[in-house]
């Protein structure tokens, strides 16, 4: 790695700062700010920094349409509104996908927006924490705030998720290394355990590594239920693992003194999927017969997990929450994003703060080059090439200010540090603007 | 009896919902009624003359004496029978998703194949499948954590995914294979699998009985043999041949019952 000199050259700093990154939600940042431009960004990750830094590559700046050619062409923002409201006015299945890297107050204009047409309104959680939402919903959440792992857990465990790559400050601020009230000497007075078939960067630094077969995750749960409860195992090895090693594993999670489990999308799209969440929320739970035990989900982008708590909040559904009979309704299958594209039905598609052109399977994203797709973003991306609008919105926590919950559930005000470029407007602008052009086509469509 | 057949004459992509038409809603209309009726499809109505030629033939006095026929590939056609009381309903062709949710009673009948969610939350009644059933079949809803309650399901071909989760009472039988984790969370209730099975039935099952008599594949941890017993009884019916029997699950503290044909399965001998 080479070395950088520190970044000297600039005019301010605005302290205090949230990283728009991953569900961390790491809210110490400095950006060093020169001419209405993060020149550096202190305390952040690699992840979060060269997101925050390096916002003007390929950054939307105009709104688009495509041309009898099939080429993006600029237009003026009111011809792009326009023929957007005209879409999803007179769609009959329109589906709004996104909105995990966008505030909650462009959530609320999203959701004013998709009662009014009876549209289907989902999230990124659809192709990434989707399972657990379902598990919490039939068994529980024995969740905690990440300041209680820092204060008091001295036994953290890491399953199908490697925050060494993925959350790479989540073990230094919130988990592992960091000195908590009960737990002055840091990642001294904490063991740290890895479940993962794979020998991640996570596992490496682990006291312990558990590589359980892939698709072993919910007999291992099931296993370790069963010595909880006295049972003496059948089988000399299950999921890959020695009888004997399950038997001291359990052991050592009852004598904790606090236990904190954070799992990822390993374990949440392996076979069982929300099943195994299921059965590790049941293991939490019996665990706390000895002592306490919680977990948490590693959630993936800044603000995925505030779309599920504010539709929970508002509608009574985390996610893929359909309209179109003028109520509510939610089923896995039946109004979530990839099944509806891969059975071909909606006829309109709008993309906010989210790249499906980058994450679908092959078959949804088929369907998509089919449809019209309208997509509000700050970055040109896969999903441009198959967006014929794009409206260009702004950064949030960078750009513009709003609100987003960390992986915990606990809401965060993200400060806007620059101005956004003239040519764009903020996310809850765009997303009203099309509500009131949507109701006025409707109205005098009356 | 009342005779009504709508036979499919253009295939949408967009799923129609058929909530609105079971026998208790139809069992007064006449041919006029069914051409003036406008089908929910995505966030609008349309006329269900678009999709399907109609005819009905008979009076009825009640439900009970309807006999729906739905011909073509209803492979869009979501909640057919959704919480009908009475009735019968056959499909001559696949079915989508939901068929037979929330079904107090009256009879289902498809001759293909149904898609996910099959006698969801079942109350009563009977369902028939010829073919195949894909997930979740005699579930509950997502979170809920009572599935179906009554009635019984009969498929002749294979069983997707989470069969009958969280079921708390009914019967439900599969002719060919199921996937994993068959009868999970199931609190009550009779699942028998002709087929085999690849892992971990009854995971976290708390009470009822699943009878597999295939080959298993995977056991979970949380099952206590409890003997070899030859042509049992389980549950008022009689079995043929031998069978493990098994207590589970562990984990919850469960008392559910799982025999195993042994004979397929000798390795757990």
């Amino acid at each position: 790695m080479v070395y950088e000199e520190p970044v000297t050259d600039y005019d301010h700093i605005v302290e205090n700062c949230t990283c728009a990154f991953c569900g961390s939600n790491c809210d110490d940042l400095d950006y060093l700010v020169k001419g209405n431009h993060v020149v550096a960004v202190r305390h952040a990750c690699r992840l979060g920094a060269s997101k925050i830094m390096e916002d003007e590559d390929q950054r939307l700046k105009v709104p688009m349409m495509r041309d009898e050619n099939g080429e993006l062409q600029e237009v003026d923002w009111d011809t792009a509104l326009d023929a957007a409201a005209e879409l999803i006015a007179n769609a009959v299945r329109p589906l709004f996908y996104g909105w995990s890297e966008t505030s909650i107050e462009c959530m609320k204009k999203g959701l004013e927006l998709t009662e009014y047409v009876g549209a289907v309104i989902d999230n990124q959680a659809t192709i990434c924490h989707g399972p657990t939402v379902q598990a919490v919903q039939n068994v529980g959440y024995p969740l905690m705030s990440l300041g209680e792992v820092k204060n008091r857990a001295d036994m953290v465990v890491y399953t199908g998720s490697n925050p060494m790559n993925a959350h790479p400050r989540h073990l230094a601020r919130y988990s592992v290394f960091p000195r908590g009230w009960f737990r002055q000497r840091g990642r001294f007075d904490r063991t740290l355990v890895t479940w993962d078939p794979k020998f991640s960067d996570t596992a490496k630094m682990s006291d312990i590594w558990v590589p359980f077969e892939e698709n072993g995750d919910y007999a291992f749960c099931n296993a370790i239920r069963a010595v909880l409860k006295g049972k003496e195992l059948k089988e000399d090895v299950i999921s890959g693992i020695p009888k004997q090693d399950i038997i001291d594993l359990t052991e050592a999670m009852k004598n904790v003194e606090f236990g904190a489990l954070f799992f990822g999308l390993g374990l949440t799209h392996t076979l069982s999927k929300q099943r195994n969440i299921d059965i590790a929320i049941g293991l939490v739970q019996d665990l706390n017969a000895y002592t306490k035990w919680v977990l948490l989900p590693m959630r993936g982008h800044f603000n995925v997990n505030g779309f599920n708590i504010f539709m929970a909040y508002q509608m009574g559904f985390p996610y893929g929450v359909d309209f179109c009979r003028g109520y509510p309704r939610y089923m896995i299958g039946e109004t979530t994003t990839v099944d509806l594209l891969n059975r071909e039905e909606p006829d309109v598609f709008m993309v906010i703060a989210a790249d499906p052109g980058a994450h679908f399977p092959g078959g949804a994203n088929m369907h998509l080059a089919n449809i019209p797709v309208i997509q509000i973003d700050i970055h040109w991306g896969p999903s441009t090439e198959l967006a014929d609008i794009v409206l260009p919105g702004t950064f949030i926590g960078v750009e513009t200010a709003g609100t987003s919950y960390r992986m915990d559930s606990v809401p965060i005000h993200m400060k806007s540090a620059i101005n956004p470029p003239e040519t764009c407007r903020e996310d809850e602008w765009i997303v009203n603007e099309l509500y009131e052009r949507v109701k006025k086509i409707k109205e005098e469509a009356k | 009896m009342k005779t009504i057949t709508l036979t499919l004459k253009k295939f949408s992509s967009i799923a129609l919902e058929f909530e609105e038409l079971i026998p208790d809603t139809v069992y007064n209309w006449n041919k006029e009624d069914f051409e003036n009726y406008q089908v929910p499809v995505g966030n609008s109505r349309f006329p269900l003359t678009n999709y399907f030629d109609i005819e009905v033939e008979g009076d009825a006095e009640g439900p009970e004496d309807v006999k729906m026929i739905l011909e073509g590939d209803m492979g869009r056609v979501k909640y057919i029978g959704y919480r009908m009381t009475d009735g019968e309903i056959i499909v001559n062709g696949d079915a989508d998703l939901q068929a037979g949710a929330e079904m107090i009673g009256g009879s289902l009948k498809i001759n293909g194949n149904a898609e996910s969610y099959v006698g969801r939350e079942m109350r009563g009644g009977n369902i028939e499948v010829m073919g195949n059933v894909k997930e979740y079949c005699g579930t509950s809803y997502i979170g809920e954590w009572r599935g179906m309650s009554g009635g019984v399901i009969k498929v002749h071909g294979n069983a997707g995914k989470q069969l009958a989760d969280c079921m708390s009472g009914g019967e439900i039988y599969i002719g060919g294979n199921c996937d994993i984790l068959a009868g999970i969370h199931m609190t009550k209730g009779y699942i028998e699998i002709g087929g085999d099975v690849t892992r971990w039935p009854g995971g976290q099952m708390k009470n009822g009985t699943i009878v597999i008599k295939g080959k298993l594949s995977y056991l979970l941890e949380g099952f206590d043999p409890e003997g070899v017993f030859v042509d049992p009884e389980v549950d008022g019916k009689q079995l043929a041949g031998k069978y493990i029997k098994y207590k589970g699950d562990v984990g919850v503290n469960g008392k559910g019952s799982l025999w195993l044909d042994a004979e397929k399965n000798r390795n757990l001998l």
